[in-house]
């Protein structure tokens, strides 16, 4: 026996290395929550109340009918039950005795260490009082076998006394059976303490960083038993399962890995397929931009990470509804496949970023050499932390003794600090010059030597005894410094997304491209906005990240976000960045709420009730400057800017007034004014000064006029009101024009009159009321001067009407032979002078300039309407 | 050094002494114990003929027959007629 132990030993021995590899993920997740010790606590109390439970009801198989008797017969006739009997009761009062101690010592190691001997001595003495029952069962059982069964049905009757005697046998096999499953609870629920305690402790080692443990000889040799002990145990309970499950589940077993292979099989067949396009240049592109080499890794990197993760996932979930797995089992099946999964994806994720093979996918600027280098550490990292986790899963499904996580963490620790003085002398280091192939140069001073310092100081403080601590600062090395590695990998992507040009060669570029039609500058700034939009998303998520990492509760860091967002305090100052962003969004909300209320009463309300053009521009312009004003005070008041503390503005303001400001506020005004008594109007014709023209705006400090020739003059509001303004089309556009007409003294006075006036009323737009009207107006050296006054209902056609009726003259004067309606030099007239043309000469009163215009001036000077 | 490799050749002599306890099935057909170790309650099935190890430590057996027993881990049990008799 003895030899087969050893050899087994001797084998197992060698997996000591991987089993003590330990602590990772559990340590530092119990070390970075300073409030997680009230849970082994809550382990170790059940044990109180389970005994009282099951004493009250047994939950044993005890023969039927026997119950009643039992008591006090079967334990009156037996002495060794009796015995049994004081003893577990004995037992079930010590173990009371040590629950209730264990959960008053539970930050005292020693004590509990002291306890958990206890404990397990009494596990042992509940077996042995079970076992001193076993003779007298053994006893029952030949002697039930002696006496035969019970006569049948048709069989004779045996003797009463035959009877009576079996019949108290069975009674007392069922008190034992009775007694021995008391026991049996009682020793689980002792082993539960033990449990406990072991559970208690490891969390007190994981969580008390500065906890000093001896590293010596004994405890190495304690370890190196206990881990014998736990990997014995251990392949024993997974050979047991194997041979349960293959000889009696085998068909669930195949069933479940074979379907679980399918799922895998599935994943990843369907995702190289659905993502193939992302996939497929790889060997075409010489040179692919940044964003394709990061698709591929991403892909790469997920595709098969998907399809390991289905395959573990279904093969669990088969496994446990084909109810092949045990509960012993279950857990470490779960957390090996788990553990795989997770080392797995990091050195796939490591493989696409560094790119060993091929430079050109390279995500990080390394050489060739250097990056096939650092897989190693970085493979090697992973491994130890997913053993150190898995391991220290399986020891606490197994209940293993705390010197085995001690021992674990102190091996990864060293492991750990070994690797990373390692990783200083990798020479990865890349110019931008140099090509890939080139050797490399060692890390940065800085990156190098914090690298052996790190490594050098872990090693140091495990050796020294502070294994906790040592453990607990490897994960965080590893963990942050993967971390971060991820938020550069991250910002580089949010870098490479905002230069110019880049956003257009992305997928969702050339979509907005094409269903949207943008112009290269407006990619471009949505590149740049995706940039910034990469880089905030990489820095919200990944500080937090780190932050829950260090061992900060999410609370906290709720609780902070939460302060920079509402509450930032400079002296007495207090900033809110969720008020100003609500005070801007208040703004913008009611902006957009005042342009729409502006349209639908313009295009609705006043469009239908036939509202003149000028009137709506008002009003409009007016329901603008109160929404956006009330706009502004409702995102002042939800900015947090008190109210009030305007008027201090308003005061400076003021004095603003008195001195520079004094125009434009009064310009402002003036608008206000000019909107709203409307001396005229979006669309009139105004005179100013030298400014003629029509109104096309009137805006907050200036109205803007255009004249016939097209220039827009930006006449300050004030100046409007201050100064006199002609209006031609005021309340109506009625006009009177005035047409000159000269002749000599040879013509009858009356008679052109009377041709005046018909001329005047035969043509369509001159207005019958008020009449037209002929005067007579000059007495001339050579001729007499007649004035046609005509009215036309729209001032604005006023120039063709004159231009017709002018046309009309001339050929009635002709006609009629009046003599020309013009002046005409007639004192010497030569002969040559006589065969010329008119001269055009005929309207003393108007500069002409603006005859080619599409609007004419109907007279030059306007008299009083 | 010379310690820690004395402390581990002591270990695994250690670990070599301990036992456990050995069940043989006597019976024709296989026999399914529960076997309550530790924490956990399993169901332990021994085919017809053959020799298991099982609870080192110490523990709970319930045999077929419905008769329990508790086994301090170093015993040499049989099951015969489905009920565990023990050497």
């Amino acid at each position: 026996m003895h030899s087969v132990g050893k050899l087994t030993a001797l084998l197992i021995a060698g997996s000591f290395g991987v089993l003590t590899l330990g602590g990772g993920f559990a340590t530092a997740q119990q070390t970075a929550q300073p409030a997680q010790p009230s849970q082994p606590a809550r382990q170790v109390r059940p044990p109180q109340q389970p005994p009282a439970a099951t004493q009250g009801t047994p939950t044993q198989p005890a023969p039927p009918g026997a119950a009643t008797e039992t008591d006090d017969g079967a334990a009156a006739a037996s002495p060794a039950l009796q015995q049994a009997e004081d003893q577990l009761a004995q037992a079930e009062r010590e173990l009371n005795r040590l629950a209730e101690r264990v959960d008053a010592a539970k930050e005292d190691d020693t004590l509990l260490a002291e306890l958990k001997v206890q404990v397990d001595e009494l596990s042992k003495q509940i077996i042995a009082a079970s076992v001193g029952t076993r003779p007298r069962l053994d006893e029952i059982k030949a002697r039930l076998t002696e006496l035969g069964d019970p006569p049948g049905e048709g069989q004779p009757p045996e003797a009463a006394i035959i009877t009576e005697e079996r019949k108290r046998l069975l009674a007392e096999r069922g008190a034992i059976n009775a007694l021995t499953g008391r026991a049996e609870n009682l020793s689980v629920e002792s082993r539960k303490l033990a449990n406990g305690i072991t559970a208690t402790r490891r969390a007190l080692f994981s969580n008390t960083l500065l906890k000093h443990t001896d590293v010596s000889a004994a405890m190495l040799s304690e370890a190196v038993t206990a881990t014998v002990d736990e990997a014995r145990a251990l392949s024993r309970s997974i050979g047991s399962w194997l041979a349960f499950a293959w000889n009696y589940k085998r068909v669930p077993l195949l069933s479940a890995l074979f379907l679980s292979l399918c799922a895998a099989f599935l994943f990843l067949v369907g995702g190289y397929r659905l993502f193939s396009p992302f996939l497929r240049h790889q060997d075409e592109e010489e040179e692919p931009t940044y964003f394709r080499q990061l698709s591929l890794a991403f892909w790469s990197t997920l595709i098969p990470t998907m399809s390991l993760t289905a395959f573990a996932a279904s093969s669990y979930f088969f496994l446990n509804s084909f109810n092949v797995l045990r509960p012993d089992i279950g857990p470490i099946i779960a957390i090996t496949l788990a553990m795989s999964v997770a080392v797995f994806f990091v050195t796939r994720l490591a493989n696409s970023v560094l790119s060993p093979k091929r430079s050109s996918l390279r995500l990080v600027r390394v050489s060739d050499r250097g990056a096939r280098m650092l897989m190693v550490p970085i493979f090697a990292m992973a491994l130890v932390n997913g053993l150190d986790y898995l391991l220290g899963s399986i020891g606490e499904s197994l209940g293993s003794p705390v010197v085995l996580t001690v021992a674990r963490s102190f091996l990864a620790s060293i492991i750990i600090g070994l690797i990373l003085m390692s990783m200083a002398l990798i020479r990865p280091m890349l110019r931008t010059d140099e090509p890939f192939e080139a050797p490399g140069r060692p890390w940065p001073r800085v990156i190098s030597l914090s690298f052996l310092l790190m490594g050098a100081a872990l090693i140091a403080i495990a050796l020294s005894g502070y294994v906790g601590l040592a453990r607990f600062i490897a994960t965080q090395i590893i963990v942050t410094g993967a971390i971060l590695v991820t938020m550069y990998i991250g910002l580089l992507t949010g870098k490479s997304v905002s230069k110019q040009g880049a956003f257009a060669e992305t997928a969702a570029g050339r979509y907005a491209e094409r269903r949207f039609n943008l112009e290269q500058v407006a990619l471009d700034q949505i590149g740049l906005a995706a940039g910034l939009g990469i880089y905030a998303l990489v820095v919200l998520f990944f500080i937090p990240l780190i932050l829950l990492q260090w061992g900060f509760q999410i609370a906290d860091i709720e609780s902070w976000a939460y302060r920079i967002l509402t509450e930032i305090r400079i002296g007495t100052i207090t900033i809110s960045l969720v008020g100003i962003l609500a005070g801007v969004l208040f703004f913008a909300l009611g902006y957009v709420v005042t342009r729409w209320v502006q349209r639908w009463i313009d295009g609705n309300i006043m469009a239908r009730s036939r509202v003149d053009a000028g009137v709506r521009n008002s009003i409009r312009t007016g329901i603008g400057y109160v929404g956006v004003g009330l706009a502004g005070l409702i995102g002042l008041s939800a900015a947090g800017i008190d109210l009030s503390s305007l008027a201090l503005v308003a005061g400076a303001l003021s004095l603003g007034v008195g001195f520079g400001l004094q125009n434009i506020v009064s310009n402002f005004v003036s608008g206000l004014i000019l909107l709203v008594e409307r001396p005229f109007k979006v669309g009139d014709w105004i005179v100013s000064g030298t400014t003629e023209g029509f109104v096309r705006r009137i805006s907050v400090r200036a109205t803007e006029i255009e004249t016939f020739q097209h220039q827009s003059i930006m006449m300050p509001n004030s100046l409007l009101i201050n100064a006199s303004v002609g209006n031609w089309t005021h309340r109506n556009k009625l006009g009177r024009s005035e047409i000159a007409v000269t002749v000599t003294y040879a013509s009858e006075p009356r008679r052109v009159i009377e041709l005046l006036q018909e001329i005047a009323a035969a043509h369509p737009m001159v207005l019958k009321n008020p009449a037209p009207n002929v005067g007579f107006t000059t007495f001339g050296d050579e001729r007499m001067t007649f004035e046609l006054r005509i009215y036309v209902a729209d001032v604005l056609k006023a120039g063709d009407v004159r231009n017709d009726i002018r046309v009309s003259i001339y050929e009635r004067f002709r006609d009629e032979g009046i003599g020309a309606p013009f002046p005409m030099k007639i004192e010497d007239v030569t002969p040559e002078e006589e065969a010329e043309p008119p001269s055009i000469e005929d309207e003393k009163v108007e500069p002409q300039p603006e005859q080619d215009e599409a609007v004419e001036r109907p007279i030059s000077r306007r008299r009083s309407r | 050094m010379r310690t820690v490799f004395a402390a581990l050749f002591c270990g695994m002599l250690m670990a070599g002494v301990a036992d456990a306890a050995t069940v043989t099935n006597r019976d024709e057909k296989t026999a399914v114990l529960v076997i309550v170790e530790g924490e956990s309650r399993m169901e332990f099935a021994i085919a017809s003929g053959a020799t298991e190890m099982i609870c080192p430590s110490g523990c709970f057996v319930t045999a077929p027959s419905g008769d329990r027993v508790g086994l301090q881990g170093d015993e040499t049990i049989e099951i015969v007629n489905g009920s565990v008799v023990v050497k």
